[in-house]
């Protein structure tokens, strides 16, 4: 199999994994972040904690009066993706104002904004209204702490049946602005399904062998609890009747493995990561 | 797989049934492919002025009537004046007149033509008859421009050659003779003889000469006045010669070398030595042609399409035959898109948007549609910047959004209507929610992922805009669309293999570059 027989371009994504695996129907059990979430708990996958639930501009005073003192948050729209209206707040300057993730201050009247613009749609593929969630800041542990502190770097796996078939880890960098995403200048790490070992980092789509920010060493760190970690991913895949997937986890310094959330169109940067193609692993299996 | 043996299926229904029916088509008009492609049909309108003074006011001219060579499909007056056209002689007269007429007076008769190039074997060996039917009189007869009788007429033909022979070869000497001449411009009527002393001449002396020698050899002939068609605007009229064959009327044009056919672009409006106005004296008269053309369903195309005849339906309906065109072109302009995105991975603003652009740019030109687009999303991402200003919820600041597009594009054709920039005013033609949603993804693309992904997209939003123009606007797929509409099932035959083709596009061999371990 020559090499570029072995990778899948979005036509092949879609047309042998989505279209062919993940029934549309099925897209809202995990397009929407609070179905999803109600599901993965039924199975007994574990998640952040949800602290509130806004259904509509009605309980919008409610919700704001309940987050003013509290000291981190993180407010998402539930029907949201790549990350588009997701706000990371804390730690809290005086009641009714914080810090953003990013530094910026956040007080009471912008938030009812964002919160009243999720409502309306503004960050929710098309959607006309939307849901907010809202759940603690998760505080990352272990070497996920240690070595990517300053954002949440988080864990993909990709499912095929259940089956993890490939994993990489997310992480921010300054120049990404603490955003995880990958074409913003975000590392990807290959890690070794078997033994959660990682095996190449990425930036931009070039090797690289040490984090650009604090010169950690990135080739060869283990993740922590790898084993539970994959057996959370399996779960988390079991949950919804959808055949390809990838499952966002974070690790929580007290929780551990977390599942963030379920995507039923996953991407295909994991392949740059990996440096190879999604069929190589496929036949693995 | 299941799913790919029914596409596959699908595919092979869509590109059978389309030539069977086509193949039908053409069985039961018992009429080649050609009769049913679509025809150019030719929108002229004759424009007239005049100053009334208040009084009574006339004006003449000719309307063109239907023949071999050219077939009046519909006709109308525009205008205050009252118009009526009536049959007099060989010609149909359109006149214009009224009890009390204003100054500053304008009026148009309008007419659409299908013409066809004709060509005439002249039989040969076919003797100049002895005698003809009384009526053809007047076109053997001599008149003060026409000087059959006159000895230098004698004496050109036989320089030429036609004083002997068959009526063909005759006529062609004459032709020879009168096409050798020299082309000049000249204004007014020249007559026969002048042309012949001055040895040029433009297209009515020599016209005039043509017929004098036909004459004078025994052959009858007579002066065909109209107009070249073109488009444009013009006032330049035309006028060639008609000699009789054996019972039939034979054209031929000295002036631009046609002997015994006539082009398509001729179009007959008057026989006999007329002037193709008369008017009133004294009314500051002016005239022009304003000539467009179109390609149009053929008549037994139309037939074919029975209950499906959609060009009755657009007729009855009063919709522009131009919208159907563009309806029926906007399956391919799709499929052009569909390959952009899939095959190349071009990215672009909203899927369908530069089909759309490229289908509004069917009426500016590309130039002024790309132009009108770039104008339009600049003015509206500006707009876009500034309601965010304002903090305001995102279905209200679409709202603005799309008012802006509105009253940016009404006000970017009163400037090009003000300056003179017919085509440019056309942008209010341009799809304007599409237009909105667009610019919305424009200024988000810029905001989010920086002014270089966003002009990325826009170039690619522009290179498909004229993928689709080129395609859309392709003379010979319209001439197939048009003629053969069931080509659609082909376009969506093509769709069908698109949507389960799971090939590379081209983009991501760049984009998967390090995966490969191809080290840029
Ligand atoms: N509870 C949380 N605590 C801290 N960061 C979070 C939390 N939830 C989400 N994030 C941040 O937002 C990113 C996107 O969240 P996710 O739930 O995966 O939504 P999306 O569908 O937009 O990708 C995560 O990668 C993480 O960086
Ligand atoms: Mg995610």
């Amino acid at each position: 199999m020559s090499r570029w027989s072995s990778l899948f371009g979005m036509n092949r994504r879609n047309v042998e994994l989505v279209h062919a695996r993940n029934p549309r129907r099925y897209y809202p059990l995990v397009d929407d972040k609070i179905v999803a979430k109600e599901r993965l708990v039924a199975v007994g996958v574990p998640v952040p904690a949800t602290l509130a639930v806004c259904e509509g501009l009605r309980d919008l005073p409610a919700l704001l009066e309940g987050l003013a003192d509290q000291e981190s948050f993180v407010i998402k729209p539930s029907l949201g993706g790549g990350g588009h209206g997701i706000l990371v707040v804390g730690e809290r300057v005086e009641p009714g104002c914080w810090r953003k993730a990013g530094g910026e201050i956040l007080d009471l009247e912008a938030l009812h904004e964002h919160a009243a613009n999720i409502l309306f749609g503004a960050f929710s593929r098309g959607a006309m209204t939307d849901r907010i969630l809202v759940e603690p800041r998760v505080t990352p542990g272990g070497v996920y702490a240690e070595m990517w502190g300053d954002g949440l770097s988080d864990l993909r796996v990709i499912t095929l049946e259940r089956q993890p078939v490939m994993a990489m880890v997310r992480v921010p960098t300054a120049s990404s602005e603490g955003r995880a995403n990958l074409h913003q200048g975000g590392l990807g790490l290959a890690v070794d399904l078997e033994t959660g070992r990682v095996t190449r980092a990425v930036r931009n789509g070039r090797l690289i062998s040490r984090h650009p920010d604090n010169g950690a060493q990135l080739e060869g760190i283990c993740l922590p609890a790898w084993q539970e970690t994959l057996d959370v991913a399996r779960r988390a895949a079991g949950s919804v009747p959808l055949g390809y997937l990838g499952v966002d986890i974070v690790h929580d310094k007290d929780l551990g493995p977390l599942v963030l959330e379920l995507n039923a169109r996953p991407g295909l940067e994991i392949q740059n990561v990996h440096g190879r193609g999604l069929a190589s692993f496929l036949e693995a299996l | 797989m299941r799913r790919d043996t029914l596409v596959r299926a699908c595919i092979a229904a869509l590109l059978v049934l389309p030539a069977m029916l086509a193949g039908a088509k053409m069985a039961r008009f018992d009429s080649l492919a050609e009769d049913l492609l679509p025809r150019r049909q030719y929108d002229v309108a004759v424009q007239v002025g005049l100053d009334g003074h208040g009084e009574a006011a006339r004006v003449r001219t000719f309307a063109p009537r239907s023949d071999w060579h050219q077939q009046v499909v519909s006709e109308e007056s525009i205008g205050p004046l009252p118009f009526s056209t009536s049959d007099v002689g060989l010609n149909r007269e359109a006149v214009w007149s009224g009890g009390q007429v204003p100054d500053g007076v304008q009026a148009e008769y309008r007419f659409s033509v299908l013409t066809s190039d004709v060509v005439y074997a002249l039989p040969e060996g076919l003797p100049v008859p002895a005698a003809y039917p009384a009526a053809l009189a007047s076109d053997l007869a001599a008149t003060e421009v026409v000087q059959v009788d006159s000895p230098e007429i004698a004496a050109a033909l036989t320089l030429a050659g036609a004083d002997s022979g068959d009526i063909a070869s005759r006529l062609t000497a004459i032709h020879t003779f009168v096409e050798g001449l020299g082309s000049r411009p000249f204004k007014g009527t020249t007559d026969a003889l002048t042309t012949l002393r001055l040895g040029e001449a433009s297209c009515n002396g020599k016209s005039r000469l043509f017929v004098a020698m036909a004459r004078a050899a025994g052959i009858p002939a007579r002066l065909v006045g109209g107009v070249i068609l073109e488009s444009g605007h013009k006032r330049t009229s035309h006028q060639w010669v008609e000699a009789y064959v054996a019972g039939h009327w034979v054209p031929y044009c000295p002036t631009n070398g046609y002997a015994a056919e006539l082009p398509s672009t001729y179009l007959a409006l008057y026989r006999g030595d007329e002037a193709l106005f008369r008017h009133t004296s004294d009314i500051d008269f002016d005239y022009a042609f304003d000539i467009h053309t179109q390609m149009v369903p053929s008549p037994n195309a139309r037939q074919t399409m029975g209950p499906l005849n959609l060009w009755a339906l657009f007729d009855r309906v009063g919709l522009p035959f131009a919208l159907l065109r563009t309806l029926l072109m906007l399956p391919a302009g799709a499929l052009v898109v569909v390959f952009f995105r899939n095959v190349v991975g071009l990215p672009t603003f909203g899927t369908f948007l530069p089909a759309l652009i490229a289908a509004a740019s069917g009426a500016t030109g590309l130039a002024w549609g790309l132009v009108g687009l770039l104008i339009v999303t600049l003015g509206v991402v500006l707009v876009r910047a500034l309601v965010q200003r304002f903090g305001l919820l995102h279905s209200p600041s679409l709202a603005i959004l799309l008012t802006a597009v509105v009253g940016w594009l009404l006000l970017v054709s009163l400037f090009a209507d003000a300056v003179g920039l017919a085509s440019l005013a056309q942008v209010a033609l341009f799809p304007i929610a599409v237009l909105a949603i667009a610019a919305e993804r424009l200024y988000l693309a810029w905001v989010e992922r920086g002014p270089r992904d966003a002009l990325r997209d826009l170039a690619g939003t522009l290179v498909v805009i004229l993928g689709c123009y080129v395609v859309m606007n392709s003379l010979a797929l319209q001439l197939i669309v048009l003629g053969f509409p069931e080509v659609l099932l082909v376009i969506v035959a093509a769709d069908l293999y698109l949507g389960r083709w799971t090939g590379i596009r081209v983009s991501e061999y760049l984009r998967f570059r390090p995966a490969m371990g191809v080290v840029a």
